[in-house]
């Protein structure tokens, strides 16, 4: 009797979870699973018809010199994106942490970017540097700074510069934020009786505020990571990966060919490979968290 | 000591200088926007470099309203954003209670696979989502639509939400238990009113997050009248004369309602990215 009491005490239990667990299976993994299967395949865009082709689409992009080409951008625009993002996000937490007057209006302004949509944020910034009626590019000329417009979208010097420039505005108030919660979490007697001590500016922060804040920059530069380099649609957006492949990265280059050139199989093999290049990430990510997480305890 | 003050005003200077600056660059798209939004025809091909609208119009806002049919637009982003974000806060409430009381070791593998998820790249579902929307039939629809949302909100939702329930003392619930409650009583009526606040953010943070995204609806939705804004923005940009005005009127009913609910929850989320996963 309890026996059974307590199974279906387990059962009640086991329904909390149940549906997020079917939504997990049916959406993400059966997906995954899918696009493994269908990368061994010729599956066109259109067509049902498909037939199994086993490695060729693996063979097709590993000798493809694109792939090389969109996998090194997106290593570009992964790093410069980051720095850019860490430094100012990081340097602005900080500065805002020490200011007394003004810190709640500082602090709205600075995350406006974050809730921009994508689209919204390719459109406004399309606009600003617009070639011909943008005011940056006309600014520029006005000042005397160029003598001709520069165009900002379409030069091959400036194309990759600008879109990081975009994405430090858009994600650099995530890292502000985040560090920002974290230095509120230091203990000020620690620095107060830093103070009395008499340690210098850099010996407080390298020897106080680092190692408190250590973790959480660690893990949010790690995710961060992840996630610019996933980043579709700021560049899809804005340049669609030209001009001439110069900001073509490898989810840009997997869009491309499995709408552009409607092949679906090649294009599941590019996304694969990338799987498997962030689950090494991720394989990283953890070890990284055990390690911390022991180091904390 | 009053050289001491003097560097300390020094460095305030300093910083107030270096966060205006910066805030100035935050806020401007948006101020751009707003300025380009109000500005006729004439003014925004004639003159690049005019700051504030010479003539001040609403002809960009009838527009959109009127010709572009816009409000259907923001009637399909308002019914998926609103479904998918019910849906998510149901099933991520239950499963992140039931993941922090009943399943704490199965939770720590849950948790790990929901961060996982949470790294496979949009590009890698958008190939077997179309192949299975189309065959499950639901192709441009709505309800397709809701259901690929899910596939990123509730991860997420999970993981935050974990963290808020794990705030809830034991405590509370045995009181509960011993007065004669069961599980979804003691869930119902002493959980969840003390999680709250935690459930409202993660459902306004759905919302946003459901109302800009982009790449599912534009694999998805192909007939304008399903379509959401963020798609029916891009389709503007399609057209061969590119009305700047226009598109900018647009963007700030998009990038508004976005902004506003952000200022809400921005406190309560900002911790949750790594919080939840040190836990």
């Amino acid at each position: 009797m309890a026996n059974k009491k307590f199974k279906l005490n387990k059962m009640t239990a086991f329904l909390f979870i149940l549906p997020a667990i079917v939504i997990v299976c049916g959406l993400l993994i059966y997906p995954v699973l899918t696009s493994i299967f269908y990368s061994f395949t010729d599956k066109h865009l259109i067509k049902a018809d498909y037939e199994i082709v086993w490695f060729s689409n693996y063979i097709k992009i590993l000798t493809d010199k694109n792939f090389y080409v969109a996998f090194f951008n997106s290593i570009k625009w992964t790093t410069l994106s980051l720095l850019g993002q860490v430094l100012v996000g990081f340097t602005a937490a900080l500065t805002l942490h020490r200011v007394k007057r003004g810190k709640g209006l500082y602090r709205t302004m600075l995350i406006i970017p974050w809730a921009f949509p994508s689209i919204v944020i390719a459109l406004s910034w399309k606009w600003i540097l617009n070639g011909v009626y943008g005011l940056l590019p006309n600014l520029l000329v006005k000042l005397g700074i160029f003598e001709q417009a520069p165009q900002f979208f379409s030069d091959p010097d400036l194309v990759f510069g600008t879109l990081v420039m975009i994405n430090i505005w858009f994600g650099a108030p995530l890292i502000m934020v985040n560090v920002l919660s974290a230095l509120q979490t230091v203990p000020q007697e620690q620095y107060e009786a830093a103070q009395i001590d008499g340690a210098s500016k850099l010996q407080t922060f390298t020897k106080i505020t680092m190692p408190h804040i250590k973790v959480v920059v660690g893990l949010l530069v790690v995710l961060r990571t992840i996630w610019v380099f996933n980043n579709f649609d700021i560049i899809f957006l804005i340049t669609g990966g030209g001009p001439a492949k110069i900001t073509q990265t490898v989810p840009i280059y997997a869009y491309n060919m499995g709408w552009g050139l409607k092949q679906l199989g090649v294009a599941s093999a590019i996304t694969v490979v990338l799987m498997i290049f962030l689950l090494a990430v991720c394989f990283f990510y953890f070890k990284l968290l055990d390690k911390w997480g022991k180091e904390s305890e | 000591m009053k050289k001491m003050l003097q560097r300390g005003l020094i460095g305030n200077i300093f910083s107030h200088l270096y966060l205006s600056i910066l805030s100035l660059f935050a806020i401007f798209p948006l101020a751009w926007i707003l300025l380009s939004s109000f500005k006729g025809r004439g003014e925004i091909l004639g003159d690049a470099t005019s700051f504030f609208p010479k003539e001040f119009t609403l002809a960009n806002y009838k527009n959109v309203f009127v010709n572009l049919n816009f409000m259907t637009n923001i009637g399909n982003s308002v019914l998926v954003s609103l479904i998918s974000t019910l849906l998510t806060v149901i099933i991520s409430a239950f499963a992140a209670y039931g993941i922090v009381r009943f399943f704490p070791k199965f939770g720590k593998i849950l948790t790990r696979v929901l961060i996982t998820t949470y790294m496979f790249p949009a590009i890698l579902l958008a190939i077997p989502f179309s192949i299975i929307m189309g065959k499950l039939g639901l192709f441009n629809s709505h309800i397709g639509l809701v259901l690929l949302y899910l596939s990123f909100s509730i991860p997420y939702a999970i993981w935050l939400l974990v963290g808020f329930f794990q705030t809830v003392p034991l405590g509370i619930e045995e009181a509960g238990r011993i007065d004669g409650a069961n599980k979804l009583q003691v869930f119902g009526y002493i959980v969840l009113p003390i999680v709250t606040p935690g459930i409202v953010s993660v459902a306004i943070y759905t919302f946003i997050n459901t109302w800009n995204e982009f790449l599912y609806a534009l694999i998805l939705l192909n007939s304008s009248d399903k379509m959401t804004v963020s798609i029916a923005l891009k389709s503007l940009e399609g057209q061969e004369v590119m009305d700047w005005g226009t598109m900018m009127a647009a963007s700030a009913i998009v990038v508004i309602p976005s902004i506003i609910f952000f200022m809400f929850i921005q406190k309560k989320i900002s911790g949750g990215l790594t919080d939840g996963s040190v836990k």
